[in-house]
C-alpha cells in the first residue's frame, strides 16, 4: 500500500493560519491597537486638513470667496502669498524653528553636563542634586516664564512695574534678556533638561568605561576622547532627547505667549478668530514637522543599533575624580544653579501668595509685616473690595478645588489608559519585532507625541465638534486626547524593558499552559515593574500640568492647568502661585508614594 | 513661486479630501448700516429682515411670545419648563455664574418647590464662537443662552448665520422708550469702559489723547489679537464721529506737538481715501498707526492695573478696564492714588477711552428657551439681576431704570470717598457714570455693524502694521 498524503484545502490552511494568528495574544493586541490608533491619529489629521479648505463665516475665506459656506483653496493662497505672509507665516515659522532648536541645545547641554557630572564623577551631594534637577519638569512650563518676568522685568526696560531684581537691587536687565527668543528658549530648555538628564544619564551610568580608559592609556587627549568616544556613545540619547524636545517645544503655547515671542502656536491662537482656515494650516505645518522628525528618527535607527553593544551594562564604571575641593566647588555651583531653577520658583510661588497685591514687593524693602497678607488663602466670601477680584481665597475657592478634582480624574484616567495600552503595545511589538505591522503600530502610537500639543488639541476639537458628536468641555475628550498623546511614554518604556526580557521566560510558562493574563501579571509585569510603573507615572505627572494640549478643548476652571493659566493671564499671581504649589505637592506626594510602594521613581535613581 | 507652492500644497491636500464639495451658498452681506439706540445702549446693526412667521424657528416663535410678557409671566413659564432640569449658559463674563443663583432664588420666591442646576462656562481665546457654532449643529443645543462680547464677530459669525436670536424683554423696552418690534439692535446687558490711566508719581501728565501716541510713549494695552474688542476700538476710530474727535484733539495741540504728528497724518491721507474713510479718516489712521506701533502688549488688564498702581511705574500709562481699580489693595508701594484717570483731569482733550457691550442672546436651538428669556429679562430688568455686575464700578446697565437703581444701591459715583462721604480718598474711583463718559469723557462706543463693515478693509490695513516688540 502506498502511503497516501492527506492534503488540506487552501481554505482550511488559511483558517488554521488565522486561528494560529489569533491564538497569540500579542497578535490580537497589535491588530486591535493598529486599527484604533490609526483612527485616533489619522482621523483628527483629516479633520484639520478638511478645515483648511472649509469656508468659515465671518472670516477671511468667506470675505475673499464671497461665500458663507463650501470649500476653497483660498486659505492656502492667502497664507502663502498675501502681504501678510511674512507676519502670519514666515516670521512665526522661523521663530518656532529657532525656539525648538535652541531649546534642544539648552536642554541637551544643561541636562547632559549635569548627567555627566552626576554619573561619571565623584561629585558631592549627588542624590540631592539628582532629585532637585527634575523639578522644572514637574512645574507647568509657563510658571518658569512668569517667574522670569517677576524676576527680570523693570520699568526702565520693559515698561512695566519693577520685578524683584529691579525693585530690590536696582538692576535693569536688557530687553533681549527679558522678552523674546532668548528667555523663551532658556525657560523651555530648563523645563526639558530633565529629559536629557534622564536619557543621557541612563547611558552614562551603564556605559562601558573600558573604551575611554584604553584611549587614556594610549595617551589620547581628553578632548579627543570626549569627541571620538564619549559623545558618539551618548549620541542615541541625544537623538532621543531631540526627538522628545523638538516637537514639545515647537507646540508650546504658554512660554512664548508670556515672553512675547511670536511662534506658530501663538499665531494659531491669535489668527483663529479672523483667519480660521489659515490658522489650521499653521497647525498642519506643525504636524508636518512632527512627522518629519519621526521619519528622521526611523532613518537614524540603523545607525543607532550599532551603539547598543556599548550601552549594555559593563560593571566597570570608573568615576572621574574632581579633586577634594573640586567635587564640592562644582557641587556648590550646581546647588546654586538648581536653587534658581527649582527652589527659587517654589519659594517665589509661596511668597507671592502672601503679597497684598500681585507683584507688590513692598515687604522686602520696608520690612513692614503689614505689607503681607493671608487673604489669598483664607478669604471665605466673594468680595471684590478686598483686592480679591471677586474670588474666594484658595482654601475656600470652589473653582480651584473643582478644577483640582477634574485634573486628578483626567490624569488618573489618562495614566491608567495610556499606561495599560502603552504597556500592551510595548509587549506586543517586542514579540513581533520583525513584523512591519508591529513597526507601523509602534510608529503610529508614537506619532501623537511628536506632534505639537496645540496642533493635536486643534485637530481633536475640530473632529469632535460636529452635529453628531460634540465633546467640547467634557472629561471624555480630555481623557481621549491625553491618552493618545501619552501612550508613547508607556509604549517606549515598556518596549525597552520587554526587549531586555528573554523569550524563554514566557515560553517556559507557555509550555506549562499558563494563561496569558497570568503570564503577564505573575511573570512579565513583576519583572519589569519599575519601567512599567514609569509608563503610568509619566502620563500622570505630565497630564497634571498640561496646558497646550487641553487649552482649546475646555473652558477655564475645568481643570487646574487652564485655571492656573487664567489666573496668570489675569495677573492674579497669588492664585496661580497657590495652584502651582498644590500641583507640585501633589506630584511629589504621588512620586514619593509610588517610590515607596514600588521602588519606581521619576529620576529612577540615576544619581543614586 | 510662492503661489505655485501654495497651489501645489493645496492640490496635494485636496487629494486627501474625498468629501469636499462646494455648496456655493452666498455669503450674507458683511455689513449693515447702524442705527441709533436707546439711551443706555451702544448702536448695533440692523438685523437681517425678520423672517415670515411661518419661517420662524421654534425658539424664535417662543421669543416672539416672550417679548409680550412681563418678567413675572416669563418666570412662570420658566418654572414650568426648567424645574428640576440643568441649565447651561456660556459667556465672556464669569459673573453669569453669580447671576444664575440669584435668578434661581427669584424663581423660588414665586414657587418654593422650584429648583434648577446650572453650569456657566467661560471659554477663552475666542473659543466661545467655535463652541456656539459647534453647538448650533445639534437639533437641540446644550446652551440655553449666551452673554457675549465683540459685536463684530457676533454680527458676522453668530447673527448672520442664524445661530443666535435676540430677545427684547418687554419692561426693558418700555424703560428705553421702545417696543420689541421697533427695536432693531442687539440686547446689551451693559456697557463696559476701558479708559486711559497713567501713573502720577512722576512729573509727566497727559492732557490730550495724542500724548498717548507721542514719541517714546508705550502704553500698556491688551494685545489686540488676544482681545478682539481692542481691535474693534481701533476700527471705531475711523468712523466719522470719532475721527472728528481725534481731529479736534489734534487741533488743540501746541504747534510743536502738531508738527510732530503732521507728517504721519499727511502720509495717511491717501490710505484713508483708499479705505473709503470720511474727511477726517487720516487723523484716525495716523493715531491707530502710532498706537499699534507703540503699545506694549500685555496678557490682560489685570497685570496692567498691577503695574500702573505701583509707585515704581513712574510715567507709565495704559488703556484698561476701569473696574480693575476696585480690587487694588493699598500698601507701601501700591495705591489707587498713584494713578490718574486721564479723562478726569482738568483740561484733558480728546477720547477718554472706549466702551463695548456684553450682549445677551438666546441660542436658536436653546433647550430651555423660556428659562433663557426669563433669565435675560431678570438680568436686564432688575437691580438684583444686574447686581453681579452692578456691584462694581465701570459697568453700566443698558436699562436706565436699573442703572439708576444700581447707582442708588452701590453709589459708584462716590466710590472713592472716605466713610464721611465728603472727603475724597481715591479720586480715580469716583465713577462719573455712563452719561458723563459718553459725552464729556468722549468714550468711543463699539458699533458692531460698523466694525463688521471695515473688518476686512481697515482691519487688514491694521494687520499690516508692525507691532511694537517691546
Amino acid at each position: 500500500m502506498n502511503p497516501s498524503t492527506v492534503r488540506a484545502s487552501q481554505s482550511a490552511i488559511w483558517l488554521n493560519k488565522v486561528k494560529t494568528f489569533f491564538s497569540k495574544p500579542h497578535n490580537v493586541i497589535l491588530l486591535l491597537m493598529g486599527i484604533v490608533l490609526t483612527f485616533s491619529t489619522v482621523a483628527p489629521i483629516i479633520a484639520i486638513i478638511e478645515d483648511t479648505f472649509k469656508i468659515h463665516p465671518g472670516t477671511i475665506d468667506a470675505h475673499l470667496t464671497g461665500q458663507a459656506s463650501g470649500y476653497t483653496v483660498v486659505n492656502y493662497i492667502d497664507l502663502f502669498t498675501s502681504r501678510l505672509a511674512k507676519t502670519n507665516l514666515w516670521t512665526p515659522l522661523l521663530n518656532t524653528v529657532l525656539l525648538a532648536v535652541g531649546t534642544c541645545v539648552v536642554s541637551i547641554l544643561f541636562g547632559g553636563i549635569f548627567a555627566f557630572l552626576i554619573t561619571r564623577t565623584n561629585l558631592a551631594w549627588r542624590k540631592y542634586l539628582s532629585s532637585i534637577f527634575i523639578f522644572p519638569y514637574i512645574m507647568p512650563q509657563w510658571t518658569l516664564a512668569v517667574v522670569w518676568q517677576n524676576l527680570f522685568n523693570s520699568n526702565a526696560v520693559t515698561g512695566t512695574s519693577n520685578g524683584l531684581l529691579a525693585a530690590t537691587l536696582g538692576v535693569n536687565m536688557p530687553l533681549w534678556w527679558c522678552k523674546g527668543l532668548f528667555p523663551s528658549l532658556v525657560v523651555l530648555g530648563l523645563h526639558y533638561a530633565p529629559f536629557a538628564y534622564i536619557l543621557i544619564g541612563g547611558i552614562f551610568r551603564n556605559m562601558d568605561a573600558n573604551l575611554e580608559e584604553a584611549a587614556t592609556i594610549l595617551d589620547t587627549p581628553k578632548w579627543k576622547i570626549m569627541c571620538k568616544i564619549t559623545l558618539p556613545m551618548v549620541k542615541p540619547a541625544i537623538l532621543s532627547t531631540i526627538l522628545l524636545v523638538f516637537g514639545s517645544s515647537m507646540g508650546s503655547y504658554p512660554v512664548p505667549h508670556y515672553l512675547g515671542l511670536t511662534t506658530l502656536s501663538t499665531k494659531y491662537v491669535s489668527m483663529n478668530s479672523k483667519f480660521t482656515g489659515e490658522a489650521s494650516i499653521l497647525a498642519i505645518i506643525m504636524m508636518i514637522f512632527g512627522v518629519a522628525i519621526m521619519l528622521l528618527n526611523q532613518l537614524s535607527l540603523t545607525s543607532r543599533k550599532s551603539y547598543t553593544t556599548v550601552t549594555g551594562k559593563s560593571g566597570q564604571i570608573s568615576k572621574i575624580n574632581l579633586g577634594k575641593a573640586g567635587k564640592y566647588i562644582i557641587a556648590l555651583i550646581l546647588v546654586v544653579v538648581t536653587f534658581f531653577t527649582s527652589i527659587f520658583p517654589i519659594v517665589s510661588f509661596a511668597f507671592e501668595t502672601f503679597l497684598p497685591n500681585p507683584g507688590d514687593y513692598s515687604f522686602l524693602y520696608t520690612g513692614d509685616t503689614s505689607n503681607l497678607t493671608t487673604k489669598w488663602w483664607t478669604t471665605d466670601e466673594n468680595v471684590s473690595e478686598n483686592g480679591m477680584y471677586g474670588q474666594k481665597g484658595i482654601l475656600h475657592n470652589e473653582t480651584i478645588w473643582r478644577a483640582f478634582r477634574g485634573t486628578i480624574w483626567v490624569s488618573v484616567c489618562c495614566a491608567l489608559l495610556a499606561g495599560t495600552i502603552g504597556t500592551l503595545i510595548g509587549y506586543a511589538v517586542s514579540k513581533n519585532r520583525r513584523s512591519k505591522w508591529a513597526n507601523y503600530v509602534n510608529s503610529v502610537a508614537f506619532l501623537p507625541y511628536l506632534m505639537p500639543s496645540i496642533a493635536v488639541g486643534v485637530a481633536f476639537f475640530i473632529l469632535f465638534s460636529n452635529e453628531r458628536i460634540n465633546l467640547f468641555n467634557t472629561y471624555t475628550i480630555l481623557i481621549l486626547v491625553g491618552t493618545i498623546k501619552y501612550i508613547p511614554f508607556a509604549s517606549r518604556s515598556s518596549l525597552n524593558s520587554m526587549l531586555q526580557l528573554s523569550g524563554e521566560i514566557e515560553e517556559a510558562a507557555i509550555i506549562q499552559d499558563i494563561p496569558w493574563i497570568k503570564r503577564m501579571t505573575r511573570i512579565i509585569i513583576p519583572i519589569q515593574k519599575s519601567s512599567i510603573i514609569s509608563g503610568y507615572l509619566l502620563p500622570f505627572m505630565t497630564c497634571l500640568r498640561e496646558l497646550s494640549l487641553f487649552m482649546l478643548l475646555c473652558v477655564q476652571g475645568f481643570i487646574l492647568s487652564t485655571t492656573l493659566d487664567y489666573f496668570d493671564e489675569m495677573g492674579l499671581y497669588a492664585f496661580s502661585s497657590g495652584i502651582n504649589l498644590i500641583l507640585i505637592i501633589t506630584i511629589l506626594v504621588c512620586n514619593a508614594l509610588v517610590n515607596k510602594v514600588t521602588g519606581a521613581s521619576l529620576d529612577k535613581g540615576i544619581g543614586g | 513661486m510662492k503661489k505655485i507652492t501654495a497651489l501645489f500644497l493645496a492640490a496635494a491636500m485636496t487629494l486627501g479630501l474625498a468629501a469636499c464639495g462646494n455648496s456655493g451658498t452666498p455669503a450674507a452681506p458683511s455689513s449693515a448700516p447702524s442705527q441709533s439706540q436707546p439711551a443706555a445702549s451702544s448702536t448695533t446693526p440692523d438685523p437681517a429682515p425678520a423672517p415670515a412667521p411661518e419661517n420662524l424657528s421654534e425658539v424664535q416663535k417662543i421669543i416672539q411670545q416672550a417679548e409680550g410678557m412681563t418678567l413675572e409671566e416669563l418666570a412662570q413659564k420658566a418654572i414650568e419648563e426648567s424645574n428640576g432640569k440643568m441649565f447651561y449658559g456660556v459667556g465672556n463674563s464669569s459673573r453669569g455664574k453669580s447671576a444664575l443663583p440669584l435668578f434661581i432664588d427669584y424663581l423660588k420666591s414665586i414657587d418654593s418647590s422650584y429648583n434648577m442646576d446650572f453650569e456657566w462656562q467661560q471659554p477663552k481665546n475666542n473659543k466661545i464662537f467655535d463652541q456656539l457654532t459647534a453647538d448650533s449643529l445639534k437639533d437641540t443645543g446644550t446652551f440655553a443662552m449666551t452673554l457675549i462680547q465683540d459685536g463684530n464677530q457676533i454680527e458676522s459669525k453668530m447673527v448672520q448665520t442664524g445661530i443666535l436670536d435676540t430677545f427684547v424683554p418687554k419692561e426693558w423696552a418700555e424703560a428705553n422708550g421702545v417696543t420689541a418690534d421697533s427695536y432693531s439692535g442687539y440686547l446689551a446687558l451693559q456697557t463696559l469702559n476701558k479708559v486711559f490711566m497713567y501713573n502720577n508719581t512722576g512729573s509727566k501728565s497727559y492732557d490730550n489723547c495724542w500724548d498717548f501716541v507721542a514719541e517714546g510713549e508705550h502704553g500698556l494695552f491688551m494685545d489686540i489679537d488676544s482681545e478682539i474688542v481692542g481691535k474693534n476700538f481701533l476700527y471705531m476710530l475711523t468712523e466719522d464721529t470719532y475721527a472728528g474727535w481725534l481731529k479736534d484733539a489734534f487741533n488743540a495741540l501746541s504747534a510743536d506737538e502738531q508738527a510732530y504728528f503732521q507728517p504721519t497724518i499727511n502720509a495717511m491721507k491717501s490710505e484713508a481715501e483708499d479705505l473709503g474713510l470720511g474727511a477726517d479718516g487720516a487723523y484716525a489712521l495716523a493715531w491707530i498707526k502710532l498706537w499699534v506701533e507703540s503699545y506694549n502688549a500685555q496678557t490682560d488688564d489685570g497685570p496692567i492695573c498691577n503695574t500702573l498702581v505701583d509707585k515704581s511705574a513712574t510715567d507709565q500709562f495704559g488703556l484698561l478696564v476701569y473696574s480693575k481699580l476696585r480690587s487694588v489693595e493699598e500698601s507701601s508701594s501700591v495705591s489707587v492714588n498713584n494713578i490718574n484717570v486721564a479723562a478726569y483731569d482738568d483740561g484733558y482733550t480728546g477720547i477718554g477711552g472706549y466702551g463695548y457691550c456684553h450682549y445677551l442672546f438666546v441660542t436658536d436651538n436653546s433647550p430651555l428657551p423660556w428659562t433663557a428669556c426669563a433669565f435675560i429679562a431678570y438680568m436686564t430688568e432688575t437691580v438684583d439681576g444686574f447686581s453681579a455686575w452692578g456691584k462694581d464700578m465701570g459697568g453700566y446697565s443698558s436699562n436706565p431704570t436699573v442703572a439708576e437703581g444700581t447707582e442708588a444701591q452701590f453709589g459708584h459715583s462716590k466710590g472713592g470717598m472716605a466713610e464721611d462721604g465728603t472727603t475724597v480718598e481715591f479720586e480715580a474711583k469716583n465713577d462719573r457714570g455712563y452719561d458723563w463718559w459718553t459725552t464729556e469723557g468722549q468714550l468711543v462706543l463699539e458699533d458692531p455693524g460698523y466694525c463688521a463693515s471695515v473688518s476686512f478693509t481697515v482691519g487688514s490695513w491694521i494687520e499690516m502694521l508692525t507691532k511694537y516688540a517691546g
